[in-house]
């Protein structure tokens, strides 16, 4: 066996080998690790809108990015709320916010925050009880805003974390965007159709998905 | 130490012309000169009692046992150093007692007494004694105690008290630094206030006038290079004076950088540190102009509303770098022999 | 080949201090400053470079007489990388939240020059049993550091360890210690006391 033979032999025998290997382990990680996922999507869910027993799952393309709504419904098939994700730059790098969204479309109610890598201790402590529980009940109209060193005076105002103003506001600027997204883009006339659409199978709408939440 | 040079009023990089005929020198050789170290680190010290006192009657005795407490670790952790090491203890050569009040100037009033004990051990222990001491280090001493404090304590290094409230002890009412006001509310301080330094902020950096005062002292003394603080002072004017130009509503005057938070303490005594400054003319030129620089970015553009500490500790690291590349040709330096 | 106990407990044994990988080679400072901000971090750090280094120093010396040498870089290569992705998966399917906060540097493993090193160094001079004990002491030397490093900053930078606090409300965390400078502080601290202590335990031997 020449020198080249063995070459060739080598790498294209470790690379089937570790391609084999891999996919086996593939097929067996990766439904765990997308349940993973989604169980930790589902708890946020359930986490920004307590009262929801399920939830449906409404997707379109805003722009070039696909943006997903979840219609919160309670036990009764009655739609409770809105939950969305909202995305942003913060101190660091990414702030994820889950916010969950009244159906009257005026008020927050709940924030929960999914992913972060603000500095421990200081700008991670959006995920604080003491700072997220801030947007129960906070006007989306016009804008959330935040002040600081005072307590919160107006209807849309939250407090911001000393000390971490930037990780505040990044919050908040994330909750802004994507209620603006929502409120422009999915109308309530649209969501409750949908929701009666889940009621009626006949009527389909576009896209839904039942997820089986409230196990 | 390039003390001597300063004090001699000298030299000039051939790079630039000669000014008013006078004879320059800078980096070596130098001459010998009678000034002694002790003697230079305790005329700062006198230039320093100014701001003390200001600091003292803006946020009351809280203020001086920081500053006390500062020096005391400052001095112990040197001597501590220095007996480890089985060098000859210096601590009375005074530039510990200053690193100890310049950081303390840095913090704000209600900073706790443990932090800063933890900072002047930061200050002295890593930031002068592991380079080797009083001359070697790179970086200015009081700065990296702050910057490590600032690490450290982010909530405890940013919580300022409103002046003249601390002596009710307790219930100091907390506020914010000009500079936070002009950066997350868009509201700039009065510069009267400024001048005087009746406004929030660190212990000794309030009170332009209290400063002003301590640096002319040195001036007068002949310990400070006017390039420096001036170049400082001035970078910063004229570049923040370019955003005011474009927009006065929303970037405030060029005055208002010079007075508010710590550009005029940094001026005059942290920009001015011989240890951590460079040495040639032109090299100085580049170090304050580039530290002032960034000075305005930070603070109009960056996370932090303060941006004078991290412009001298980011420009410090260049100093021996700018001394190298700014230094006069040796005679003879740079032909080639056919 | 005749190797006798005592040389295979050196193989193991040099892992743990003469050659402990962060503090006296300097190989693998990444995830040494990356992740060890606390102490469950550093040791899930340690033991899934563990579990690559074992895999791959077993594979590579048990292959060492059929690989061509022009292209056994690649094909080391290849085999550390199956190696990572399995332990990224693995770490991903069954614990999720260590792996989020490893975040990217469990793939980095690839690349952590402690692995090819002894795979270029050790494994591919010598037979199976060897190797495993190399891997088994560096490994283990690694995954020691990593705690130590993370149980440093993790009691400094919360005043807990392992999520259990220890200093109580008097303590104020040092932040910095959770940030990226405080484990430069910590590694030049302790490099310089592991450099101490050896320079002194054999003098004359000076340190690398």
């Amino acid at each position: 066996m020449n020198n080249l033979t063995k070459m060739f032999l080598n790498l294209t025998v470790i690379g089937a080998f570790a391609g084999v290997v891999l996919s086996g382990v593939f097929s067996v990680a990766d439904p765990l690790i997308q349940a993973n996922k989604q169980k930790e999507l589902k708890e946020s869910i359930f986490k920004v809108l307590p009262e929801a027993k399920d939830y449906r799952k409404i997707e379109k393309k805003i722009g070039a990015e696909d943006f997903t709504v979840y219609l919160g419904i309670d036990a009764n098939q009655k739609p409770i709320g809105v939950a969305f994700k909202a995305d942003g730059g913060g101190f660091q790098g990414n702030v994820g916010v889950m916010v969950g969204l009244e159906m009257d479309y005026l008020n927050l109610k709940g924030i929960e925050i999914l992913d972060q890598v603000e500095t421990p201790g200081l700008g991670d402590r959006i995920r604080e009880p003491q700072f997220k529980d801030q947007f129960k009940g906070v006007d989306v109209k016009p804008k959330v805003e935040y002040i600081k060193f005072r307590k919160p005076e107006k209807p849309n105002q939250i407090q911001a974390i000393t000390g971490a103003t930037i990780s505040s506001n990044a919050v908040v600027v994330n909750i802004n965007r994507a209620v603006e997204k929502v409120l422009t883009n999915f109308p309530l006339e649209e969501i409750t159709k949908a929701q009666s659409g889940t009621v009626q199978p006949a009527a389909a709408p576009a896209s839904k998905e039942t997820g089986n939440g409230g196990k | 130490m390039d003390k001597t040079l300063e004090k001699t009023e000298i030299k000039e990089s051939p790079a630039a012309p000669a000014q008013g005929g006078k004879l320059v020198i800078s980096s070596s050789p130098h001459f010998l000169n009678t000034e002694s170290i002790p003697k230079i680190m305790h005329t700062v010290v006198m230039a320093l009692f100014p701001a003390t006192a200001a600091s003292v009657y803006f946020f009351g005795f809280r203020a001086l046992l920081l500053i006390l407490v500062c020096i005391g670790a400052c001095l112990v952790t040197e001597y501590a150093f220095q007996k480890i090491r089985n060098k000859p203890v210096k601590i009375y050569d005074g530039s510990a007692a200053i690193t100890g009040i310049l950081l303390a100037f840095t913090l704000p009033p209600g900073f706790p007494i443990y932090g800063a004990i933890l900072g002047s051990v930061f200050a002295i222990g890593v930031g002068k004694m592991l380079f080797g001491g009083l001359g070697y280090n790179i970086f200015n001493p009081a700065l990296l105690g702050r910057a490590f404090l600032m690490a450290t304590y982010p909530v405890l290094t940013t919580t300022w008290v409103e002046p003249r409230t601390v002596q009710k002890a307790v219930d100091a009412v907390s506020a914010a630094t000009p500079l936070a006001m002009m950066k997350f509310e868009g509201k700039f301080a009065p510069l009267s206030d400024l001048f005087i330094g009746n406004v929030a902020g660190s212990l000794g950096e309030t009170s332009v006038i209290a400063i002003l005062i301590g640096g002319l002292y040195l001036r007068y003394k002949g310990y400070v290079n006017w390039k420096l603080p001036l170049g400082y002072l001035g970078t910063i004017a004229v570049f923040s004076g370019i955003f005011w130009l474009i927009n006065p509503a929303k970037y405030p005057s060029p005055l208002f950088h010079v007075c508010a938070g710590g550009a005029m303490l940094a001026a005059w005594f942290m920009v001015t540190d011989m240890v951590t400054s460079p040495t040639t003319a032109l090299g100085q030129w580049i170090f304050v102009i580039c530290a002032g620089i960034l000075a305005v970015i930070i603070r109009l553009f960056g996370g932090l509303p303060e941006g004078v500490m991290y412009s001298i500790l980011f420009m410090n690291a260049f100093v021996p770098l700018l001394n190298k590349h700014t230094r006069p040709k040796v005679f003879g330096e740079g032909y080639k022999v056919q | 080949m005749a190797e006798n106990n005592t040389s295979l407990f050196y193989e193991f044994k040099k892992g743990l201090w003469q050659d402990i990988p962060p503090f006296r080679l300097v190989l693998g400072t990444c995830p040494t400053l990356a992740v060890t901000n606390s102490v469950i971090n550093g040791i899930a750090m340690g033991l899934a470079t563990l579990f690559v280094l074992l895999g791959a120093n077993i594979i590579i010396s048990a292959l060492r007489k059929y690989i061509a040498s022009q292209v056994r870089i690649a094909a080391y290569v290849v085999i550390i990388a199956l190696l990572v992705t399995v332990a990224d998966m693995f770490l991903a399917a069954k614990f999720p939240p260590i792996s989020k906060s490893l975040g990217p540097y469990v793939p980095l493993i690839i690349v952590n020059c402690i692995i090819l090193g002894r795979a270029e160094a050790f494994a591919q001079k010598n037979p199976v049993v060897p190797s495993i004990m190399d891997a088994l002491g560096i490994g283990i030397g690694f995954t020691l550091s990593l705690a130590t490093m993370g149980f440093i900053r993790e009691l400094l930078g919360f005043g807990s360890v392992l999520n259990i606090k220890l200093l109580g409300e008097w303590f104020e965390p040092w932040i910095v210690m959770i940030l990226p400078a405080g484990a430069f502080l910590v590694y030049g601290g302790l490099v310089a006391l592991v450099n101490y202590i050896s320079s002194r335990k054999t003098p004359g031997t000076e340190t690398l």
